[in-house]
């Protein structure tokens, strides 16, 4: 991992929450064909999530974070009320992320004790952070695939997850970490037990979906998400409930899993990526505490 | 010929349905496979390893009578294998039920262990939807045929695969099994997805961990395959949506999954294929109509 640091395409989205200033953020030249937007929810329960992601210039910061990408069209990103409790990107936008969404992740993440962590060593903070960061960049992910008519194998919801992960696992070891268990502590507190014909639903169920995130990360970063990667006492395996199939099975296949995505973000993407403001990205502090 | 495969079906039906799906899989009416120099290519190798099992030796007698292999040589002609590569298709025992892409040394592994699987469970066959026992084993057949040769073309091509492999294994097989015809497709899609099916009621109801797997979720991996089937032909598959096998809200999404898979294949293998090669086997009939058997030689 670090290969795409130096020559990759910087398309990652990391929220700068509170800490991050207007002025850093205007020294950042932002995405002009990317239009955002914070929709007024109709719900008042909402108001507040709107107040803050406003107050915290999220869309603002995604901007700039995907200053680097050459888009042909212009794409507008939003966050809004969906009178649902996801929106999927359909094929010419916007990417939407729900407040309703943003408010489920929230109430997962306050069963982590404010001032703790799970046993995988997952914080409030990270949990919110990290699935924020992974919804955002799965919906863009399903922009970015419209917009550039990219070549899709697999599913497409999958794939979009895939780039997600292999985006957030760019910024260096600590702050990939911090989203990567943010994201699969998220999937992992899905309740949503699948039978018969939800299996045919165009979403993976999100067991798998948390699969594939550890995978990709295993692949990536072996000492830092694999077993035993944190504690020796705790091994991580354990904590996050890494039983016999990914152990036995999935886990040796991880490597090759993060190469196939590095080779494809590299042959389909990276035509499409300023080198030059990729660099002044990745040389930012992006990710900060955040708390919508 | 039809005699022996009468003779078979009163007396071992497992036998009946491989001499029957053999016939069908055997391709051409009169010269033999290897006769066609227009479909020659040197850059695939097929083997034929004889089992141990003994009974395992007759679907590997079988296979090679009707020079199956020859036949799917044929119909892989069109690939344009880089310098370096030979595409090695091999069928031996592989003592359990499995069949697998080994790499570019070792090539494909097709296992008679599977094609006995199928007809066991194609044996127990009790469709409400007509399918046959014959297009049951024919569809499982091909499929992990093609789902194999999907990855072997992922490798040898180096093609981007954004989404997870086994699926867009699943696609490749899909893709080629759509591309024939109504006929072709009616008589494999089915085949497909009752094996998949099977398989998800043999597996049960997946716990937290088995969600590790690679490989899609069974019943995920039938539905794909109604999807496309669906998606690239709706009017012949509209009876999927009409009695409820495939949900609408799938449903309508499937013709624009199919041109993503469609556009996948354009893009990343469709420039390493020897087009006029290509038009020669789409052109061959490949499956012998239903109730057609092979004249003895």
């Amino acid at each position: 991992m670090g290969w795409f640091r130096v020559v990759a395409a910087g398309m990652a989205i990391a929220w700068a929450g509170a800490a991050a200033s207007p002025a850093a953020a205007a020294q950042t030249p932002v995405n002009p064909m990317i239009d955002i937007a914070y929709v007024e929810p109709a719900n008042p329960d909402f108001a507040p999530l709107y107040e803050g992601l406003k107050r915290r210039k999220v869309l603002e910061e995604l901007q700039a974070f995907l200053a680097p990408l050459l888009l042909p069209k212009r794409l507008t990103i939003e966050v809004a009320q969906c009178d649902a409790p996801n929106r999927l990107y359909a094929p010419g936008g916007p990417v939407t992320i729900c407040y309703e969404y943003v408010a489920r992740l929230r109430a997962l993440a306050e069963k982590i004790p404010a001032d703790g962590a799970t046993d995988s060593g997952v914080t409030r903070d990270d949990a919110i952070i990290g699935a924020f960061v992974q919804a955002t960049l799965q919906r863009t992910a399903s922009a970015i695939i419209d917009i550039f008519d990219l070549p899709v194998w697999g599913r497409e919801e999958d794939a979009a997850d895939k780039l997600a992960a292999f985006l957030m696992l760019q910024f260096g070891p600590g702050a990939a970490a911090r989203l990567i268990k943010g994201a699969e502590f998220f999937f992992n507190a899905s309740e949503h037990a699948w039978n018969g014909a939800d299996f045919a639903e165009i979403e993976s169920p999100e067991a798998q979906r948390y699969y594939n995130y550890v995978c990709i990360a295993v692949g990536a970063d072996p000492r830092t998400f694999a077993a035993g990667g944190e504690s020796r006492d705790k091994p991580r395996s354990a904590a996050l409930g890494l039983g016999g199939v990914f152990t036995q099975y999935r886990a040796v296949k991880c490597a090759h899993e993060y190469a196939e995505e590095r080779w494809a973000f590299q042959k389909l993407l990276l035509p499409h990526v300023d080198p030059v403001l990729l660099r002044q990205v990745l040389a930012r502090d992006w990710l900060k505490p955040f708390d919508p | 010929m039809t005699a022996l495969v009468g003779a078979l079906a009163r007396l071992w039906p497992r036998a009946a349905l491989l001499a029957v799906l053999l016939v069908a899989a055997s391709g051409l009416h009169g010269a033999r496979a290897q006769d066609d120099p227009a479909l020659a290519n040197d850059r695939i190798v097929i083997t034929y390893v004889p089992p141990r099992a003994s009974f395992l030796v007759p679907i590997y007698n079988r296979l090679k009578e009707r020079q199956v292999l020859e036949q799917l040589k044929q119909f892989l002609s069109p690939l344009k294998i880089p310098d370096g590569i030979v595409l090695k298709i091999t069928m031996k025992e592989c003592g359990e039920t499995n069949s697998w892409w080994s790499g570019r040394q070792n090539g494909l592994f097709l296992c008679y262990d599977w094609l006995d699987y199928a007809l066991n469970i194609a044996s127990q066959i009790d469709d409400p939807h007509g399918l046959t026992r014959e297009d049951a084993v024919l569809g499982a057949f091909l499929q992990v045929i093609f789902h194999e040769l999907g990855h072997a073309m992922f490798d040898i091509y180096e093609a981007p695969v954004l989404g997870r492999e086994e699926d867009a294994a699943d696609q490749m097989a899909g893709l080629i099994l759509s591309r024939f015809g109504p006929d072709v497709a009616k008589r494999t899609f089915p085949g497909v997805v009752y094996l998949a099916k099977s398989m998800a009621e043999a597996d049960g109801d997946w716990e937290h961990d088995r969600f590790a797997d690679d490989h899609g979720n069974w019943l995920q991996r039938a539905y794909n395959n109604l999807c496309m089937a669906y998606g690239a032909d709706p009017t012949t598959f509209a009876y999927v949506v009409d009695q409820g096998l495939l949900p609408k809200e799938r449903a309508a999404n499937c013709g624009r999954e199919y041109a993503q898979i469609s556009h996948a294949f354009a893009v990343t293998i469709y420039p390493h294929i020897d087009p006029e090669k290509m038009k020669l086997v789409q052109a061959k009939q490949w499956l012998r109509p239903e109730g057609q058997e092979v004249p003895d030689k």
